[in-house]
């Protein structure tokens, strides 16, 4: 998945991460939520692969909450989470197998 | 006493073995003074990747609350057994006994078509609503 936000490496005064960022793009991107946190979920399970399948790539990877917008707190869970999943063969380590 | 979440995935062949494994790990269970909260059968499904040069599995879920001489000695019955390739132990918080969302799935493609309620993700959608532009 492409990043299309320009990346600004200069000294510019956008120091913390959220939101905002380039001005001169007229196109507004859809806002990133965490789900589970919109939801209230109590604990990410391992066995519920429709979801977890959500939070990989085409290549197996866990998608990182930068793109997804998940919270700390559920990101550590979904990493967890997914990794169970792939102990048990219920998820792929990588396309490659 | 503690809470355990166990799944273990027995081979494709030793498949018909599978109520007879369970019984003797109920048993084992029970002889320790435990109990078995949760059972599932998940069947057997296709692996991602083989193991053990198998494609396929039997997954077994099981929701137990034993003691730790118990869960020692099970977990020593899996590692023994031929039958069983993987075998996966989580420590739980309390005893969990509605139906997991394999189990889930399973049912409701029993009843009829499987119903996809959300299949659009939190990201990757470039289709935004131009709100701000219109």
């Amino acid at each position: 998945m492409k990043e299309d936000k320009p990346r600004r490496s200069g000294p510019g005064g956008a120091g913390g991460g959220g939101g905002g960022g380039g001005g001169n793009r007229s196109f507004s991107r859809r806002r990133k939520f965490c789900r589970f946190t919109a939801e209230g979920v109590k604990q990410i399970d391992y066995k519920d692969l429709g979801t977890l399948k959500q939070y990989i790539t085409e290549t197996g990877k866990i998608v990182p909450s930068r793109i997804t917008g998940t919270k700390a707190f559920y990101q550590r869970q979904l990493s967890s989470a997914i990794k169970r999943a792939r102990y048990l063969a219920l998820l792929p380590y990588t396309d490659q197998h | 006493m503690r809470h355990y979440e166990i799944v273990f995935l027995v081979h494709p062949d030793q498949s018909e073995q599978v109520p007879a494994m369970v019984e003797r790990y109920r048993g084992m269970i029970s002889a320790g003074g435990g109990t078995v909260h949760r059972l599932e059968d998940w069947g057997r499904r296709q692996l991602t990747f083989p193991i053990a040069k198998v494609h396929k599995a039997h997954y077994v879920l099981l929701n137990i609350e034993c003691d730790q001489k118990t869960l020692a000695e099970l977990t020593g019955a899996f590692r023994f057994s031929d039958a069983v390739l993987r075998h996966l132990v989580v420590n739980m918080d309390e005893a969990v006994t509605e139906p997991s969302p394999m189990a889930k799935a399973a049912q409701e493609e029993k009843e009829g078509g499987p119903r996809r309620s959300r299949d659009d993700s939190p990201f990757a959608s470039d289709d935004d609503d131009m709100g701000v532009n219109a």
